[in-house]
């Protein structure tokens, strides 16, 4: 296998759905990024091999939404681009085709992310409406209209939410928050435990905010109605959270007796991130500094139920892949879905019996020191597609910002299943 | 017949006459040849036995005729000669329009004047659905009329109150709005157009009219709804042109007497209206502008010189936004920097307001004003520029910020980035010095607001080389605005003629001739907007700090008014704060007259004649614009009225600056210059050398 190298992994700011980002069409938090990175590391236009962006929105307007990045990123006509969709990972998913293609030797430049814009997934008609407006259109004679016009009924017009129907799993019917209360409930995970941790990741998050340490990995993006804003910071961390308040929320998806709240999950979000990915060759022509090395992923699937523990089974493969152990990881990115999930995580990551039962062998006890230590996806939110490749940009800067060395970077995924991609500080021991 | 303009054929008795045979130009426009070549060709046609259709073309990639040549208007010494000339030409289009066999125009690209008026005359026209097809009378931008049977035939076939619109304003439309109106019968794409014309030019137009237009058509019968057209088309035209062209004025008396009458007595009326009016001052000077323009669009071996594809600006205020929008609409995908957000978040209000009304307008679609606004690259670092091949700095107004800022980004671009400062009044010569190579280097002066003032000054500096210039003209053309290339010098061209301008206007408040009496001098001359008002515009804190430099640099003819300070004094800053000479709501909308700007002027009113007060303020103009032959800051006469006509909008059918003295008499301007000079002032009205040089040699301006 050839070394593959994570040249720079930049990513829009994050907004909660509905707010700063809310107007920005699916290509445009991919192209700016591309746009940026090729000026930025003088990257002939026409020598990409390819762009692979993550997304599960699948806008009907961009169904390869990809390729349309890639043109509009204004790179050659012929660079062949394309769209992966792994729910949570499809931007892990990304990376993890461009790792292939590279360490086999086939392609040398990729640029590999992930977009998504929740805020524009859109209501849908019907079955019954659809086929409705369908022998509508058949009908020639104005008879033949009337007769189709007396099947319609009011209920037809009630809309299926897509991002609602996205957010449940066809296979076992629970939609995630539901699959997240199992865990609590299997866990005994408790409401203040949850509360807790959501708390400390918006307090993590803001410190970093405060401290600037976002502003490597953020290119600031045109907003508002008229495109003439300028979004530069993420749209989520709360600074007067509390543990109180995060308290009074009322359970959301199991209403009477659950303990997962809007406040203790990820919020519906907006953003995109992308990296530019390298051979050896290319680092070398281009006279690249790569800030990293992808060292391998791996992703596993478990019950669709159990979706939340997807992080550590993924971890579990990505680790012996590469012959290491959780110990030599300086930095853990476990993406926050729901607290509930992370700190089910963390009972199996270091229970050798529970571990067992998922046919994997204990990690070892996590160090909240080194988990999401600049906040997640509580606060930060979870633009689907995107978030796969957002935590490999923020594990990446954070590790360079550290001078450490190796960190991982893992999820669960909608459906039943993990993923987690190793990388490795070039320049580690080099404090930024 | 052999014929050397247009080409004849004959396939399956069909007949094609194709225009734009042996024509270097892209461009193609009817010449007296060509015409004379149409006659005997449709002459051919009809004693043709055999011949069952006829279909014009054109052999040219992107029109099919530009209309008139219009030299040859030009050259029209008489209202007799125009008359005959029109005549002529009708003659011709009423040989297609009388052929026994029906005819089609074939129309992909410009389809102009002349070249509307011969597919006019066709039974049909079929024209390609690309965006380059667009149709048009633009006559009246001539201070003409159609005078080839456009004003006879346009009415028959759209129907009167879409023809007034057209006629009047010169306006163009595309392929797809003209099937809407009914005046073409097919559209499709263009290499349909020749294989399948056999074959329409045998169908009926699949044109139906909606029931609103029939219903205006039916109305425009009618003598009463036909009174109230022309009453409101009247008013508008007064409206919009003040009464300064007699053009469209001509054309609705015109449209409204001849209503109804017989093709041979309507035709006669519309080339005698025709030869009226291209004897006209008004006419003859506004075809002079039009040959101004054209020869500023021409440039020799232009293709050879590479296009810009990455803009950038540094400075994201007003001017930077506006300049990031031109980059952005036309693909030169800007980064625009700044030194703080705020800075660019006021840059992309700019672009996006610009781009916003031509959405609002239709002249945009959503998708492509997310595309072009999204092209701009907001930032705050000079990542991404080794891409850039032209910067343009915008930056504020003081010359060391400007030296340390060119120092900083010539480390950042490529070697062959061209480097160029919007400054409006520094010296482009002292910036060159920041720059290890000047070579690449040149003003490039843009008006505000950049998307509606066409001009651009290109500033040369003694270290610039000719591949700099010749570089920045190509683009400027690219971008569609008007280059003139002018030597470096305090205001360089147009606002070193500006100044005196609104400079006297400021002497003369203070002698107490009230605000509105002087817009209102400046207005009936034909100006845009009054010199107090252009003021507002410009801003006043710009206007004395601009003052202060022009009297640095050209002594006492330019002393500034102590107004503009005493003004900025009391926060009067004009429109960007609301409140100049009149105040303003927070839409920008003028108000009245603003009372705190009465309160710094004299109480009593000084009350001057409107000829009087013009000649005060128009007179240092031409005296400045000789200063500028005299000092050689440009060539010629003729560039000085460009640089005024497209950057400040001084009056068109005036001719430009020079032109209109030229045609006052320069002696005259001289001796009124004296008298002033006794009277007011004897440095702001000091003649120059060079005016009073041609004045000896009994020459004027345009025969240097």
């Amino acid at each position: 296998m050839k070394p593959v190298y994570l040249v720079e992994g930049i990513r829009t700011p994050q907004a909660k759905s509905g707010t700063a980002l809310k107007e920005v069409p699916v290509p445009y938090l991919g192209h700016g990024l591309i746009r940026h990175l090729v000026e930025k590391h003088n990257i002939a236009a026409d020598e990409v091999d390819e762009v692979i962006v993550g997304n599960t929105g699948n806008p009907a307007k961009f169904p390869n939404v990809g390729r349309v990045i890639a043109l509009e990123a204004g790179l050659d006509k012929k660079t062949s681009g394309y769209t992966v969709h792994r729910n949570c990972a499809s931007g892990m998913e990304a990376m993890s085709q461009a790792f292939v293609k590279i360490a086999s030797g086939r392609s040398d430049v990729i640029f590999a992310g992930g977009v998504e814009n929740m805020s524009q997934m859109p209501l849908l008609y019907k079955k019954e409406m659809t086929e409705f407006f369908f022998e509508m259109m058949k009908a020639k004679t104005p008879k033949d209209k009337i007769k189709v016009a007396t099947t319609f009924r009011i209920p037809h017009l009630s809309p299926v939410i897509a991002i609602e129907q996205g957010l449940t799993d066809p296979f076992c019917g629970l939609n995630m928050g539901q699959t997240a209360e199992k865990l609590a409930r299997e866990f005994g995970i408790s409401r203040l435990e949850q509360d807790e941790f959501a708390n400390e990741s918006h307090n993590r998050a803001l410190k970093a905010q405060e401290e600037g340490k976002f502003k490597d990995e953020i290119l600031p993006i045109i907003g508002g109605e008229k495109l003439d804003d300028l979004v530069s910071e993420d749209v989520g961390p709360r600074a007067n959270s509390t543990i109180e308040k995060l308290g009074k929320l009322k359970p959301y998806f199991e209403k009477r007796t659950g303990t997962v709240t809007v406040g203790n999950a990820c919020p519906i979000t907006d953003g995109g991130s992308m990296w530019l990915m390298c051979s050896e060759e290319a680092v070398e022509k281009y006279n690249l500094k790569p800030m990293a090395k992808m060292v391998d992923f791996h992703f596993h699937g478990l019950e669709p139920e159990r979706m939340g523990l997807g992080p550590v089974l993924a971890m579990d493969g990505v680790l012996k892949r590469a012959n290491m152990s959780l110990a030599d990881m300086d930095l853990i990115e476990i993406n926050e879905a729901f607290a509930a999930q992370v700190l089910a995580c963390l009972q199996v990551a270091k229970d050798k019996d529970l571990a067992a039962k998922w046919g994997i062998d204990a990690l070892g006890e996590i160090d909240l020191n080194k988990l999401n230590v600049n906040g997640g996806a509580i606060a930060l939110g979870h633009p689907v597609g995107s978030t796969g490749s957002r935590l490999v940009v923020t594990l990446a800067h954070e590790l360079k910002k550290r001078g450490a060395k190796y960190g991982i970077a893992s999820l669960c995924i909608g459906g039943g299943q993990g993923g987690a991609v190793i990388v490795e500080n070039l320049q580690a021991g080099d404090k930024a | 017949m052999s014929y050397t303009k247009i080409s004849y054929e004959k396939k399956e008795n069909i007949v094609y006459i194709g225009f734009g045979l042996n024509e270097e130009k892209s461009m193609t426009v009817l010449t007296e040849t060509s015409l004379t070549e149409l006659d005997q060709a449709l002459d051919e046609v009809s004693s043709d036995k055999e011949a069952k259709g006829l279909v014009l073309f054109s052999h040219k990639e992107e029109c099919f005729l530009a209309g008139m040549d219009v030299s040859v208007i030009q050259g029209l010494s008489s209202e007799a000669e125009a008359v005959e000339g029109c005549e002529k030409g009708q003659s011709v289009f009423n040989k297609i329009e009388d052929l026994k066999i029906p005819s089609m125009a074939l129309v992909h690209g410009l389809c102009l004047g002349g070249g509307m008026e011969l597919a006019l005359a066709c039974d049909k026209i079929a024209a390609s659905d690309s965006s380059k097809t667009s149709f048009g009378l633009p006559e009246v931008m001539l201070g003409v009329l159609p005078g080839f049977g456009g004003t006879y035939r346009m009415p028959k076939k759209i129907g009167l109150p879409n023809s007034l619109d057209l006629i009047l304003t010169g306006k163009q439309v595309r392929a797809k709005k003209a099937l809407k109106l009914g005046l073409i019968e097919f559209m499709m794409p263009k290499e349909r157009l020749l294989p399948l014309s056999g074959e329409f030019l045998f169908k009926d137009a699949n044109h139906k009219m909606s029931f609103s237009e029939t219903l205006t058509n039916k109305a425009s019968d009618n003598f009463i709804a036909r009174k109230v057209i022309f009453q409101k088309a009247r008013e508008k035209v007064l409206e919009t042109t003040k009464g300064f062209y007699p053009a469209p004025l001509k054309i609705l008396d015109h449209l409204e007497n001849n209503h109804g009458k017989k093709r041979s007595s309507y035709l006669s009326m519309e080339a005698r209206a025709f030869g009226e009016l291209s004897q006209t001052s008004q006419s003859k000077n506004l075809q002079h502008v039009f040959f101004l323009q054209d020869n500023a669009k021409k440039m020799e071996d232009k293709e050879s010189i590479p296009s810009v594809k990455k803009g950038a600006v540094l400075g994201a205020g007003t001017m930077g936004g506006g300049i990031a929008w031109l980059f952005a609409k036309n693909n030169q995908a800007p980064i625009m920097k700044d030194v703080s957000e705020q800075g660019l978040k006021l840059g992309l209000k700019q672009a996006s307001s610009v781009f916003r009304k031509a959405v609002k307008r239709r002249r945009m679609s959503e998708d492509d004003f997310q595309r072009a606004q999204r092209s701009i690259e907001p930032t705050l670092n000079y990542n991404g520029f080794q891409s850039v091949d032209l910067l343009v700095e915008a930056v504020v107004e003081n010359i060391d910020v400007k030296k340390k800022v060119f120092a900083e980004v010539e480390k950042e671009v490529k070697d062959d980035c061209l480097l160029t400062s919007n400054t409006s009044s520094l010296s482009v010569e002292e910036m060159a010095k920041a720059l290890e190579k000047p070579e690449r280097f040149a003003g490039l002066h843009f008006f505000n607001p950049v998307n509606k003032m066409p001009l651009v000054e290109i500033i040369r500096h003694p270290g610039v080389s000719e591949e700099t210039i010749r570089k920045l003209y190509k683009w400027t053309l690219d971008v569609k605005k008007t280059p003139v290339v002018v030597n470096d010098g305090p205001g360089f061209l147009v606002n070193r003629i500006l100044a005196p301008f609104l400079n006297e206007a400021a002497y003369l408040l203070q002698e107490g001739v009230s605000i509105e009496v002087i817009d209102k001098a400046s207005l009936n001359f034909g100006m845009p907007m009054g010199a107090c008002r252009l003021m507002d515009e410009v801003g006043l804190d710009v206007g004395a700090h601009v003052g202060e430099i022009m009297e640095q640099g050209l002594g006492d003819r330019h002393k500034a008014s102590p107004l503009s300070v005493k003004a900025v004094e009391k926060q009067l800053l004009g429109k960007k704060n609301y409140k100049g000479f009149y105040t303003y709501d927070e839409n920008g909308k003028q108000e009245g007259v603003n009372p705190e700007m009465v309160e710094l002027l004299p109480k009593e009113n000084k009350s001057m004649s409107e000829t009087e007060l013009q000649m005060r303020m128009f007179l240092p103009m031409i005296n400045e614009a000789a200063y500028i032959l005299q000092d050689k800051i440009v060539e010629d006469a003729a560039t000085v009225d460009l640089g005024l006509i497209f950057g400040i909008g001084f009056p068109p059918f005036r001719g430009g600056l020079l032109k209109y003295a030229d045609s006052e008499g320069l002696d005259r301007i001289l001796e009124s210059l004296e008298k002033f000079a006794q009277s007011v002032d004897e440095h702001r009205y000091a003649p120059s050398k060079l005016l009073k040089d041609l004045v000896s040699d009994r020459k004027k301006f345009y025969d240097l």
